[in-house]
């Protein structure tokens, strides 16, 4: 954009008069780079001309005492004397300065030294610098205020994006732009193709994103050519192995037939008679090491770009697949995009573009993260006394469970669930110059998805011996089904924007933004399912070849609308760059919401001042000084598309007669609230940038203050309503925060060094309820038939809430001394603290026993190059969360645990902290207590690199611009009191706040050896 | 002036959807119909009341509450069964007295009359509204104030006071505490008196009516209702106002009336219905109409059930305390050596070597009988006989008793009894009312009643007391722990839990 002003500016001087000719050739760093597109200007005039491809110019200047300025994006600029020349070749050396870049913000886009309000920037060398699976990744640990964790370990999960911590119970996340096209989720996305990602943090940034802007929004633009560029192909790949971090220690055959025996005697029964002799059951089966395995991960990407004077493109593709950590290829993605980014210039004040995408992604599933029947948790909660498999070869069962807790490898065998997905996102625009400061653009997006899920659940039958049919419900299933489902989505937009600028006496600089939005969503899904196929052949499966009758044939089909008319403006005033003042306004209309609330308005103000710009400034190590300070407020729209009103539910059915004919009854099977209103978020931001030592130090901090009113929620409610709970605005909440970044980047002949390191403090708490402010209680624990978090005022959202354990019980008479539990409460049994103190424990006893949100997360980063060798260090890490534990199912007698079970109390003395084992657990001890939070802390060192570039001369002669090999571990190291198998737990369910930091057998990210290539010519 | 031209052409895209835009943001569900277009024909007010009907036939909502749960497992007729201690646990626990107060049973339990007083409370403000046909209207609005009455009377029965839910809550009002036992009964016995004024008797209906409720119902559950609460002489009045409309009668073979073809026949006056041709049925079965009680009494092993509710040694003897067997036991328990229907002989080593030597029959169904697709196990068809006529016959000899008319008392207890061909009785006095207690155990064995009667009759202490049962605490079961949580303490746990 710069160069084709550039050209504008050219073309409005070719008047001027010349008298000496200077010609040369403009070279980056290093001396064998040519700067193209590099600006070569008059000083003190707007006489200028940009270089050609190879980094040529020829200019023409009054007389000898002239100065030359030359320029180019990222590269100090160099002011020369032009003197006796008349060719001049110069040598620009790299920026260190980060002030110059330019920075998109919603639209438009503005330098970093003029921006006044607080956006964080990821760009493409930082993309580059290592591979990532997932766009989301690229967040992670580098941006100040951007918390990003892995909501599955599972290859194509994704990841919980945080922009300034969670600041509602209702769907948190941020909105995600892909060049102006507003979409649902990342997984489509090529981190590969990606430039910038901007993550616009305040209010003041994120509210001319109105109804949708209050979680932040995450602003991401993909690679296109730049103009006056030689064409390049670059191959990029990579190929890795995926390996568990860590494994649990769980009880072996041996100690697990002790304690079951021991907890048989506890509750008064005899125990088992094959557990006799628990030495001679031997080590049993480890089942862990029956589901964990090593995992391959690939990639492959191609891309060409190039430019010419009025066109520029790239076109690229990618070809990513990655097989899982549990189940292989039972939980594989692939992924291959296709993208071709292109814009021309048709006519002077003509240009036109696209930016268009396809994937299609497969991904295979298993049961994941759920308490109930995952192959984790069963893996972790099935008895080891049950070989994998029995004499025959085929699965055995386990003689002790009857539902949930299965063989895990045969649970994984007869999973058959893939979800494919073909999906095009691209916009088309035009950009008209409608004279000399106004400038319009038209775009038209379409985000179009059309989905298939495929499920097939095979006939198999563990028995022993079939006819008895003595396997248990879980691990038989005599009649197979199948199911299909398609879904479409289609999301399009029509954006029209007017953007008028203009530069008064070099002091003055005004930008007005006005414009309207019209985007309109449509979902149909529709599928059957049928049961009884003759072929037990999952390649088989397929609705019609069942051999049931038309009858036992399910089918459904939904549909669903929404859409959001918005007027926006903003207006940008800077003056003489060191005052910057900034306001937006948003007008959105949702159809989300019924008529009385309809429209929402969203305000925001932002002012900066460049102190270092002040005549008076005489810090002279501080080149650059900025104070910002903005309010702003922003709206929250996720909460489906039809709340304010009830949908009458057919299918309530009930036979009457005497064929018994089915009969239709219809219900609402959900409360109605026909009061609905918007979730408004106000947020106030303070400020400052800092650059030190010539750009070699900068340093950004920010503190805020995000109130969030009005939450819309669908709260769980008492069962005696008879529905599912209603939408409702039930809360208000408060999230303070403190970000600092550093960075430190220097250079000492070859040796080039750049850390960084950025904090983010966050204390947020709800500061009100709805209703007659009743708590929200969440995150249920099956174990416990409980649910572990609860978020009330003065406590960070979804804290964890339960009893405190006191030691364990040593004597009778300590029972008797202590407030009352059970009737049956025995020694070993927890004493549980009396807090209300009235000498009974009951549910009035539990209070806050840990917050899921941390205190502060972090990340440094390290770069090192020399001479051809790279190396990257980056850590991440999170302070002060914790985890409640929830992978043993304590609700069954016969699960196997941690061996930390082994130091159960056995007599008085024997423990303080581990109860005894009884098959009955009278006295609860695995009711929801502090004995399953633990410190979720982690250090985790991400990622370190090592990458190798080929000389430049041996690549010259091969014709390359580039070729680099690199080995890369990813997640090599964690620093975790954590006992669990990840620290690292996102948001299990990423549109509800309120379930996190429980641990329900989480999918463990997996430890990753890369080696890749990447090559360009 | 091209750029003219341009600007009013934008410029006009931007109008032209502000012209548009109060269309473009409407935007009304696609896919059914929201409450405000609905309540409106004949049609809807019949469909808003089955939709009342559909959580009686709730048994996993989503975990297991079975009537037969509370009235035969906790009592001394049955046990729990199934495949060992570890398989229902917290019903071993509750069959043993020993709580729990958390278990997901108790609370699916509640989350489904609920559920069934939400419909009927949505008819009963909604179908008023409505113009139609007044003696339907009628019909309608008694059918749901029988099932409102009827879910209440579970949970009064079950755990005493609870929250009284009258009309469509508001969020505001979601935490409610408990009413007394006593307002709960006051509210069912209006709710039943209302209704049998407005309900048709059942030979009003027609045919494709067949298992709606009746005025006979509504009848009958006020008889028991008047029982529970020792209103012997309304008690009295009501079972002879059934008996004297001549809508129902004994049928004339005991052992016909668990067969399929006895579903709905004449004596039956309350039956939930089910069918075995509806999809899967776990979980809460809204769309799907079969019953989970067939197979989770069947025995084990090639029999392809979970064996649930083992008939006690206890209960078996009873059948033979009068010297001889009495003809109603080999209809209601299986026996080691009987066929069990066309699945093969009833042998320990056939029902996966599970040690026990009965089981129940009532609920039996044969391999003819399974679902005509999908796993057969899950989906049975047998309707769940909530009232038969022999038990209002016992209810009014036990009603007739105690208001001192003995000679009634003994007609309807003679009139059960020959019906199986048994000697007459003959007792008086406290021998009589022993005599009508035993008669129940026997004709209503394994029909979900006998622990509830032992509650009411005041007998549990006596009979269950070996069990763990304690007078005071455990004649009513414990409020569910998670619904306390949930209203934050609004409801009481009750006391000795």
């Amino acid at each position: 954009m710069r160069i084709f002003i550039s050209i504008l500016l050219l073309a409005a001087t070719l008047s001027a008069h010349a008298q000496i000719k200077i010609s040369g050739r403009i070279l980056l760093e290093g001396g064998t780079e040519a700067a193209i597109g590099a600006t070569v200007q008059l000083k003190g005039t707007n006489i200028g001309i940009i270089t050609d491809i190879d980094g040529n110019y020829s200019i023409s200047v009054p007389d000898q005492t002239s100065i030359l300025v030359f320029s180019y994006t990222g590269f100090v600029n160099q002011e020369i004397t032009v003197g006796n020349r008349t060719k001049l070749d110069v040598i620009l050396s790299e920026s260190q300065s980060q002030l110059s870049e330019v920075v998109v913000t919603g639209y438009g886009s503005q330098k970093r030294s003029n921006i006044s309000g607080s956006v964080s920037t990821v760009d493409a060398k930082e993309i580059a610098e290592r591979p990532i699976l997932r766009v989301e990744q690229a967040l992670q640990g580098r941006t100040a205020g951007v918390q990003v964790a892995q909501a599955s370990g599972s290859p194509g999960s994704e990841l919980t994006v945080r922009v300034r911590g969670v600041g509602t119970i209702n769907n948190s996340n941020p909105l995600y732009i892909v060049d102006g096209i507003p979409v649902d989720g990342l997984d489509f996305l090529n981190p590969n193709d990606i430039e910038t990602i901007n993550v616009l943090k305040d209010a003041a940034s994120s509210a001319i994103y109105g109804s949708r802007g209050a979680n932040g929004v995450v602003l991401i633009t993909t690679k296109g050519g730049k103009r006056n560029q030689t064409g390049s192909v670059s191959y990029d790949a990579y190929y890795g192995i995926q390996r568990a971090n860590r494994l649990l220690d769980l009880l072996d055959a041996r100690e697990y037939a002790t304690l079951q025996n021991e907890a048989y005697l506890a509750a008064g029964k005899t125990p088992l008679p094959e557990f006799a002799n628990p030495e001679a059951l031997g080590k049993g089966t480890d089942w862990q090491e029956a589901i964990f395995q090593s995992a391959p991960i690939m990639s492959h990407q191609l891309t060409f770009s190039g430019g010419a004077e009025h066109s520029s493109y790239t076109v690229s593709g990618n070809y990513f697949t990655q097989n899982g950590i549990v189940g292989g290829d039972k939980s594989n993605f692939q992924r291959a995009t296709v993208r071709v980014n292109g814009s021309h210039d048709i006519k002077p004040w003509l240009t036109i573009g696209n930016n268009l995408g396809f994937t299609w992604l497969e991904r295979q599933g298993l049961a994941e993260n759920t308490q109930y029947n995952s192959p984790i948790i069963r893996a972790l909660n099935i008895d080891p006394v049950t070989p994998v498999y029995k004499a025959d070869g085929t699965y055995a069962y386990s003689n002790y469970t009857s539902t949930d807790i299965a063989n895990p490898v045969n649970g994984i065998e007869q999973t058959h669930s893939t979800w494919r997905s073909n999906r095009l996102v691209g916009s088309v625009f035009a950009d008209l110059k409608l004279g000399k400061n106004l400038k319009f653009r038209s775009a038209y997006s379409l985000d179009a998805t059309y989905a298939i899920q495929r499920g097939f659940s095979p006939r198999f039958d563990l028995s022993n011996i079939v006819s008895l049919s003595d396997a248990p419900a879980p691990e038989k299933q005599l009649i197979n089904t199948v199911f299909v489902g398609n879904n479409t989505w289609r999301n399009q937009q029509l954006e029209n924007v007017f953007t008028w600028q203009k530069n008064y006496d070099d002091k003055h600089n005004i930008t007005l933004i006005a414009g309207s939005t019209a985007l309109s969503n449509r979902y149909d899904g529709s599928g059957g399912a049928n049961t009884n196929l003759p072929s037990n052949d999952p390649k088989e499966a397929y609705i019609s070849n069942t051999i049931d009758p038309i009858a036992s044939q399910s089918a459904y089909q939904y549909a669903s609308e929404s859409s959001l008319f918005s007027w926006f403006g903003k207006a940008n005033y800077e003056l003489n760059e060191k005052y910057l003042a900034s306001a937006t306004f948003r007008a959105d209309g949702s159809s989300r919401f019924g008529k009385n609330n309809r429209f929402g308005y969203f305000p925001s103000f932002s002012a900066g001042w460049i102190g270092s710009r002040e005549s008076f400034w005489n810090i002279k190590a501080i080149d650059f000084f900025k104070l910002r300070a903005s309010w702003g407020q922003n709206g929250n729209d996720r909460i489906g598309d039809y709340s304010f009103t009830t949908v009458i539910n057919n299918g309530q059915n009930y036979t009457f007669g005497p064929n018994e004919n089915i009969t239709n009854g219809a219900v609402a099977l959900s409360a109605a609230n026909p009061d609905l209103k918007w979730e408004t978020s106000t947020q106030t931001d303070i400020g400052a940038d800092f650059e030190l030592l010539d750009g070699r130090i900068g340093f950004t901090t920010d503190y805020y203050i995000k109130k969030t009113t009005d939450m819309l929620y669908a709260a769980p409610i008492p069962l005696v309503a008879g529905t599912a709970p209603p939408i409702q605005n039930v809360a208000t909440a408060e999230n303070k925060g403190l970000e600092l970044s550093l960075n430190y980047r220097n250079k000492d002949h070859a040796l080039k060094y750049n850390v960084g390191g950025n904090i983010s403090f966050i204390e947020s708490k709800v500061t009100g309820l709805g209703r007659g402010g009743e708590p929200v209680y969440s995150g249920y624990v099956q174990s416990a038939n409980a649910n572990a978090s609860k978020t009330d005022v003065g406590y960070s959202l979804a804290s964890f809430y339960g009893h405190v354990t006191d030691g364990i019980f040593q004597s009778k008479a300590e029972i008797e001394a202590a407030a009352f539990q059970s009737n049956e409460t025995a020694p070993g049994d927890i004493r549980f603290k009396d807090i209300d103190g009235n000498g009974v424990i009951d549910a009035n006893d539990r209070t806050f026993i840990g917050n899921p949100t941390p205190r502060f997360t972090y990340g440094m980063n390290t770069d090192f190059s020399w001479k051809g060798l790279e190396l990257n260090i980056f850590f991440q890490g999170s302070e002060g969360n914790d985890i409640y534990v929830n992978t043993i199912r304590y609700d069954f007698t016969y699960v196997n645990r941690p061996s930390s079970a082994l130091n159960r109390w056995t007599g008085p003395g024997s423990s303080n902290k581990e109860p005894r084992v009884s098959l009955s657990d009278p006295n609860q001890n695995a009711r929801v207590s502090d004995r399953f939070v633990e410190d979720g802390s982690y250090l985790r060192l991400k990622t370190v690199q090592l990458a190798y570039n080929l000389p430049q001369n041996w690549l010259k002669k091969a014709k390359f611009n580039k070729v680099k090999f690199y080995v890369t571990a990813q997640n090599l190291l964690t620093f975790t009191k954590y006992s669990g198998l990840d620290p690292e737990i996102g948001n299990i369910n990423r549109d509800n706040s309120l379930e996190i930091g429980i641990d329900r057998g989480f999918y463990p990210q997996s430890r990753t050896i890369l080696g890749g290539v990447s090559a360009s010519f | 002036m091209k750029f003219k031209s341009l600007l009013l052409f934008s410029l006009s895209v931007g109008i032209s959807f502000s012209a548009c835009q109060k269309d473009f943001l409407e935007k009304k569900p696609i896919v059914g119909i929201t409450e405000e277009n609905f309540y409106r024909t004949e049609a809807d007010a019949i469909a808003s009341v089955n939709a009342a009907y559909a959580p009686l036939q709730f048994q996993l909502s989503p975990a297991g509450h079975f009537r037969w749960f509370w009235g035969d497992i906790m009592s001394d007729d049955a046990l729990k069964g199934g495949s060992g201690d570890n398989d229902a646990f917290s019903l071993l626990q509750l069959e043993t007295f020993k709580g729990p107060t958390n278990t997901d049973l108790l609370e699916s339990e509640w989350g489904a009359d609920y559920e069934g007083i939400y419909r009927a409370n949505v008819v009963l403000e909604r179908v008023p509204g409505i113009t139609m046909d007044e003696t339907l209207k009628a019909r309608i609005l008694g059918e749901a104030k029988f099932i409102r009455a009827w879910n209440y009377y579970t949970l009064v029965s079950m755990f005493g006071g609870v929250p009284l839910v009258d009309h469509v809550l508001a969020p505001s009002e979601y935490n409610m505490s408990s009413a007394s036992a006593d307002a709960i009964w006051d509210f069912i016995e209006k709710d039943l008196t209302e209704a049998s004024a407005t309900l048709w008797k059942r030979s009003a209906y027609t045919e494709n009516d067949l298992g709606r409720i009746t005025q006979g119902a509504a009848q009958a559950l006020l008889v028991k209702t008047y029982l529970w609460r020792n209103k012997w002489t309304e008690a009295k009045t009501t079972a002879e106002a059934i008996i004297n409309s001549n809508e129902y009668q004994l049928v004339s073979n005991y052992a016909d009336i668990f067969t399929q073809f006895g579903e709905n026949n004449t004596e039956s006056v309350f039956e939930i219905q089910y069918m075995n041709r509806s999809g899967g049925n776990w979980g809460k079965n809204n769309g799907n109409e079969g019953s989970l009680t067939n197979v989770f009494q069947r025995a084990r092993g090639q029999f392809a059930g979970f064996g649930f509710n083992i008939p006690t040694q206890n209960f078996v003897d009873e059948f033979f305390k009068e010297g001889f067997e009495d003809p109603r036991l080999k209809s209601t328990v299986f026996r080691v050596g009987d066929p069990m229907g066309d699945r093969g002989v009833f042998t320990l080593a056939a029902t996966g070597d599970l040690p026990h030597l009965y089981y129940p029959k009532k609920y039996f169904t044969g391999k003819s009988e399974d679902a005509p697709f999908g796993d057969p196990a899950p989906n049975g068809g047998t309707n769940d006989r909530v009232i038969r006529y022999s038990d209002v016959l016992l209810m009014h000899a036990e009603a007739a008793y105690h208001t001192g008319d003995e000679a009634g008392a003994k007609v309807s207890l003679n009139k059960v009894r020959s019906r199986v061909s048994i000697p007459n009785i003959s007792a008086t006095g406290n021998d009589l009312l022993e005599a009508i207690y035993r008669e129940r155990r026997l004709e209503l064995g394994l029909e979900a009643h006998r622990f509830f009667d032992l509650v009411r009759t005041g007998k549990a202490p006596q009979v269950l007391g070996s069990l763990g049962f304690k007078a005071g605490t455990h004649e009513i079961f414990p409020i569910p722990q998670s619904q306390i949580l949930a209203t934050n303490g609004a409801l009481r746990q009750n006391p000795g839990y």
